[in-house]
């Protein structure tokens, strides 16, 4: 099969002059023009990643925030639900004292464990099955134990825990996000 | 390669549309007289790309716009670049506008057969109007709102429809979200569509008929659009994009304070490309012919005579006309801008409107910054601000006797305006009252030990109906006799440190924060200069517990109680409590009694406007912006 191309009309006469070097000035000055705006546009686009930006302020300056009292967890281990309490950082906004994430916590002999309760397959938030005494995300059906294995195939690691200490019968836990759908566990920030 | 192009080309045929588009030949040779239309093109793809960054990061609230474009500006990386170069190209495109229609008007460019063409033109004009026109209202700063605010009101005015499209347009009886939205829609979406359609059309006709060349050209041989005229379109478009560059990087785009609808602005001016717009319908001639006229119908036929101008163009005349008309037009709107510019430059009320505009903006990204903006918005921020209130609150309620260093709190001075409205005559009002520019600080204090009668001198200025003067209550007083026996004394350099001490006390007692580190020591040292009277070298006539009322903070006991009504008590002497007691009942015992000739404030002023404004007086506030 022959390949059909366009026919371009031969120039009119007489043929101006065509020069190297202002064909070459024209693309660069054209070139500048085009890409100074796209450029300045695709850099100010790239803010997030140029410029780390705090989600949240009011915890301590190691990054711990005051959740719950162990008066308020059960002694047999059993995970409740808490709000994580602080101000919530939003571009130009801040508002006070928002919840800006949730936490599982659960007391064994004395010492806390406090589990993020976003899954790390994709983000949607885990629940507890009281009955299975499993966590179970209701998303793609991740299954976690009560010292938050895996206990399915689905989500690519356990849940995640996050750092706590206790000072005078008040748990403070370091809340952070982490990276979803990886096997480690990094740190948003 | 080629294989691929050639498989391209089979299937776009994309070589001829390249070289029908880059080989055009033009007559007479490639010019720098014809690069205006290619600048225009490409001020508007600029418009395009820098518009479409700034949409990933605006938000069109009344509560989110302004703050949305603040942190644009000021925290997002290259932001002031992107805006600025958007605010700046936007009155780029206004230049080359009237420069690319001189050109065709002077060429005779709009003659058959490219009479569509012209009119294409006045089509993309008017979207370009329309789109600096909603693009000024969008970061919802005092500034675009009140101008925009002129737009509409003027839409209003339109002959029966006016009413419902001006509704229409601002999504409701006022601005609100909807104003933004709609404005938005408009700027971001009608109206580039509009403007990439009727521009396709434009060019599209242009190549169909070819450059108008003048006739002088003609003799001289051919050139083809690349790269002749392509080289010289691209160092115009350099030279534009410098132009540009050059006012984002020295002048930066401006962003007023948060739009207010409870601030009167009185500011408010167009855009400088709109300025003669607005001088015009501030002649009394046209004002009284009615808004419809000036701002719709005499602009409306101005329009009818360009559009009509490939017509009359058809004669020699017609087209000297024209020329003439457009140079008259250009004159009369340069004429009407100077003549704006130099009445608001010799308007000290504009200025101060400007500067105070300036200040608020100022203060109110700095409040943004440090603060963060709370879910009422940005204007919430400066409307609890007392650095942004206690001025206003000073010149509505204080002016009318006191003084702020000079002048009213806001920095306009009093003054009064007589004669008629072609003789002005301005002159400034002479004080009542005391200035309280420093009140209560330690320089304040000093002042009024050492120099009673300066410091409440303007209290001669308000005369009674006995001819006495309130001043003679305070400069005849036992206050006034104790600053005047007591100032040699304590001016004497060897008690200079006691003096410091007793002021340092007073300092200490107000509880202030803005008076520095208070030196303990020094300051109790001064208690006892207050209560004995005994210097380093001598002693004060009667120490300052004989008379006045005092009560250490904190403490159960008064030190002293004062001596009868009418001097007053000392207990956190200008301190905030003070004040707001003082402001509240002047006259109370514990005050001036009977010698008080200001008005109590009790059911003057709200408690959180008093609150506003003393907490400005006593400096309680967010520090304010480090001047640059």
């Amino acid at each position: 099969m022959t390949v059909e191309t366009s026919v371009t009309p031969a120039s009119p006469s007489p043929p101006p002059r065509r020069s190297f070097l202002v064909e070459a000035a024209a693309v660069a000055a054209g070139a500048v023009v085009a890409l100074a705006p796209l450029g300045a546009g695709l850099a100010f686009l790239a803010d997030p990643l140029l410029r780390r930006r705090p989600t949240m302020q009011g915890a301590s300056a190691d990054g711990y925030l005051p959740v719950a009292t162990l008066a308020e967890l059960p002694s047999d281990g059993t995970p409740l639900r808490f709000s994580i309490i602080a101000d919530k950082v939003d571009a130009w906004n801040l508002f006070k004292k928002q919840t800006v994430g949730t936490v599982y916590l659960r007391q064994i002999a004395g010492q806390v464990i406090a589990f993020n309760d976003t899954c790390p397959h994709l983000g949607c938030k885990v629940d507890y099955k009281a009955a299975d005494k499993s966590y179970f995300c209701p998303c793609h059906a991740s299954s976690f134990n009560l010292d938050g294995g895996q206990t399915n195939r689905i989500p690519p690691r356990g849940m995640d825990a996050l750092d706590t200490r206790v000072t005078d019968g008040t748990i403070w836990v370091k809340y952070q996000n982490f990276q979803r759908g990886t096997e480690a566990k990094t740190p948003v920030t | 390669m080629n294989v691929l192009f050639n498989w391209l080309d089979s299937r776009t045929g994309h070589r001829r549309i390249l070289h029908d588009a880059l080989f055009e030949p033009i007559p007479g040779g490639a010019r720098w007289r014809y690069v205006w239309g290619s600048t225009l093109v490409f001020v508007f793809v600029t418009q395009m790309v820098t518009g479409f960054f700034l949409w990933t990061a605006y938000s069109p609230s009344t509560l989110t716009a302004w703050e949305s474009v603040s942190y644009i500006q000021n925290e997002m990386k290259y932001g002031w670049l992107v805006r600025g170069i958007h605010h700046f190209a936007a009155q780029a495109m206004m230049i080359l506008l009237g420069l690319h229609f001189m050109q065709v008007v002077i060429d005779g460019a709009y003659r058959a057969p490219r009479e569509v063409n012209f009119w294409l033109g006045l089509v993309l004009m008017q979207i370009v109007l329309g789109l600096s026109l909603t693009g000024y209202l969008l970061p919802w700063d005092q500034k675009g709102y009140y101008a925009t605010q002129v737009a509409t009101n003027i839409v209003g005015v339109t002959p029966i429809v006016g009413p419902h499209v001006q509704q229409l347009v601002q999504g409701g009886a006022g601005y609100g979200h909807h104003t933004l939205t709609r404005f938005f829609a408009l700027h971001a979406g009608l109206l580039p569509a509009l403007l990439i359609v009727a521009l396709a059309a434009h060019i599209a006709v242009f190549r169909r008929h070819g450059i108008t060349v003048p006739k002088k050209f003609l003799a001289q041989p051919a050139a083809m659009f690349w790269p002749d005229q392509i080289l010289r379109d691209a160092i115009a478009c350099l030279a534009v994009l410098a132009t540009i560059l050059f006012f984002v990087v020295y002048k930066g785009a401006e962003l007023s304070s948060p739009a207010d609808p409870a601030e009167a602005y009185s500011a408010a001016r167009p855009e400088w490309y709109f300025l003669f717009l607005f001088q015009f319908l501030k002649f009394e001639e046209i004002d009284r012919m009615g808004l419809a006229v000036g701002a719709i119908y005499i602009p409306g036929a101005i329009m009818g005579v360009i559009a009509l101008m490939p017509i009359v163009g058809r004669w020699k005349l017609g087209h000297r006309f024209n020329v003439a008309f457009t140079f008259g037009l250009l004159l009369g709107a340069g004429y009407l801008t100077v003549l704006a510019l130099k009445e608001d430059g010799a308007n000290p009320d504009y200025r101060a409107a400007v500067a105070e505009a300036h200040r608020d903006g100022v203060r109110a990204v700095q409040l943004a910054k440090d603060l963060g903006v709370p879910a009422g918005g940005a204007l919430s921020l400066l409307k609890e601000d007392p650095l942004t209130q206690g001025p206003r609150l000073f010149a509505r309620n204080c002016a009318g006797c006191h003084r702020f260093h000079g002048h009213d709190g806001t920095e306009r001075l009093v003054v009064e305006t007589k004669g008629d409205e072609h003789n002005k005559v301005t002159t400034p009002v002479a004080p009542t009252a005391s200035d309280l520019g420093d009140f209560g600080t330690k320089d304040w204090t000093k002042r009024v030990l050492l120099d009673f009668h300066d410091v409440f001198q303007p209290l001669t200025n308000v005369k009674l109906e006995d001819g006495t003067s309130v001043g003679d209550r305070f400069l005849a007083g036992d206050m006034a006799a104790w600053s005047k026996d007591n100032k040699e004394t304590l001016s004497k350099p060897e008690n200079a440190d006691s003096l410091a001490a007793l002021i340092e006390f007073l300092a200490w007692q107000s509880g202030r924060k803005d008076l520095g580190e208070i030196d303990q020591a020094k300051a109790e040292a001064g208690q006892k200069v207050f209560q004995s009277g005994e210097l380093a070298s001598g002693a004060l006539t009667s120490a300052c517990t004989d008379c006045h009322t005092m009560k250490l903070q904190g403490a159960e006991e008064a030190l002293s109680e004062n001596l009868g009504a009418g001097v007053p008590s000392l207990t956190g002497y200008a301190g905030a409590d003070w004040l707001k007691q003082f402001i509240l009942n002047p006259g109370h015992a514990e005050f001036y009694g009977d010698n008080n000739a200001m008005p109590g404030f009790e059911r003057r002023m709200s408690d959180k406007d008093l609150d506003l404004l003393v907490r400005w007086m006593v400096g309680d506030y967010h520090a304010a912006p480090k001047a640059h």
